[in-house]
Parts: C-alpha cells; structure tokens; sequence
C-alpha cells in the first residue's frame, strides 16, 4: 500500500474514533470548567475518565498532526524546512500526550 | 522538479461560495482546535501543581473571558464534529451533487450553532 493511502486510512480512522470522543470530552468540560480544584480532580480520577480522556488525546494528536502535516504540505515549498517542520510536529505529537496522560495517571 | 510545484490556489482570484468559505473554516477550525488542544493538555498537566495554583485558572475560568473561551471551544468542537462527518459522508461516495452539497454544508454551520447551545445547556444540567 502507498505511504499516502496509509496516511488517508489512518486519519479516517482517528477521525471516526475522535469524533464521539470529542462530543464526550466537550460536554464534560463545559460542566467541570468553572468548578472547584477537587471537583476537577475527582473527575479525572476516575477510570472511566482516564480511560476516554488518554484515548482522546491519542486520537487527537494522530488526527492534528496528520492533518496539519498536510497543511504543511500544501505552503511549505522548500522541501528540506518542510521534512523537518513535519517530523519536529510528529514528535511533539507522540511526546504532548504521553507528558499529559502520565500526569494524568498519577492524579488520585 | 519539486521547487515548482503548485501551491494551493490563493484565495483572492476566485468568487466566495458556500463550499469554499466551509473548507477554509474547516482547515482554520483545525488549525484552532489543534492549538486548543495543547492548552487542554497544558490545563490538565496544571492540576499536578496543586489547588493553590490552580486559583488563577480557576479566576480565569468563572470570568466572563473563561466562559467565553469555553462556548468558543464548544463551537469549533461542534464545527469540527459535524464538518467531518459531511467529509466522511463524501469519502463513502455519497452527498457531491450541488445541492445536497449545499444543504449539508448549511447543516454544518446551523448545526454547529445549535450544537454548542446544546453542549453548553447539556454541560451545565439546564437539559
């Protein structure tokens, strides 16, 4: 299979998986935004949201970066600037939710 | 060979239609939610730092910037949402024809409209 027909497949995917992901995190967070750090807390403490939330970053950050590694694609002429800005943005793609998801895991 | 490729089309040569102001948005919404994304990680990864700390965002978030960041958030969320599952509808070979195309790129922006109402009534126990 072509390195491009990958690429589409895998950000179809990550779009189908980030989608109710999404509608999930956006509603919660309109609800625990404004509350008090414990009740913050108490949220993210909970499995259910440890779980969804690391599978939303995840989904997240492989959709973000695939698709703006296509922006990339499309303004960036120089082809040398273009391969570096693209693999300093998968890196920081993998190295944002792994922080993230490891601080969350250690909030109890 | 590869210095002379075509960049993407500029924006100012062609007429505004409906289908091209929704692609635009859709790629700046990305490019909005891409960054929304960090400060959401950044937010989480605040909580280690303890309640003390936290006082400020939590300033931030009860003002009225806070919950204008917020029902923002929920828009480009709900745009986003909705504006691929229209790409995703195309990808499955269905919705090309003009005037579905129409229809459905006016859902998107109605739709997202009445979604964020909903996330927001939904977030906050009022439904």
């Amino acid at each position: 299979m072509h390195y491009s027909t990958k690429k589409w497949l895998v950000i179809k995917l990550s779009s189908i998986i980030l989608i109710p992901l999404m509608f999930w995190f956006i509603v919660n967070l309109a609800s625990i935004y404004d509350e008090s750090y414990a009740e913050i807390v108490f949220f993210f403490s909970k499995s259910s949201s440890k779980a969804l939330y690391s599978l939303f970053l995840i989904a997240a950050f492989s959709f973000f970066s695939l698709t703006i590694s296509e922006v990339f694609e499309d303004y960036i002429n120089d082809e040398k600037i273009k391969n570096v800005a693209t693999k300093m943005l998968y890196v920081f793609a993998i190295v944002m939710p792994i922080i993230t998801i490891s601080s969350i895991l250690s909030l109890n | 060979m590869f210095e002379k490729n075509p960049l993407s089309p500029h924006l100012q040569i062609y007429k505004w239609h409906l289908s091209m102001i929704l692609s635009i948005t859709h790629r700046i919404i990305g490019i909005v939610n891409s960054v929304a994304m960090i400060l959401i990680c950044l937010w989480t990864i605040s909580l280690l730092f303890g309640e003390e700390n936290y006082e400020i965002i939590k300033i931030l978030f009860q003002s009225f910037f806070g919950k204008l960041l917020i029902t923002s958030l929920s828009w480009s969320f709900s745009f986003h949402i909705l504006s691929e599952i229209r790409h995703l509808i195309w990808d499955l070979g269905y919705g090309f024809d003009l005037k579905i195309s129409k229809i459905t790129g006016v859902i998107t922006i109605i739709g997202s409209m009445v979604l964020t109402i909903i996330i927001y009534l939904f977030g906050k126990n009022i439904i």
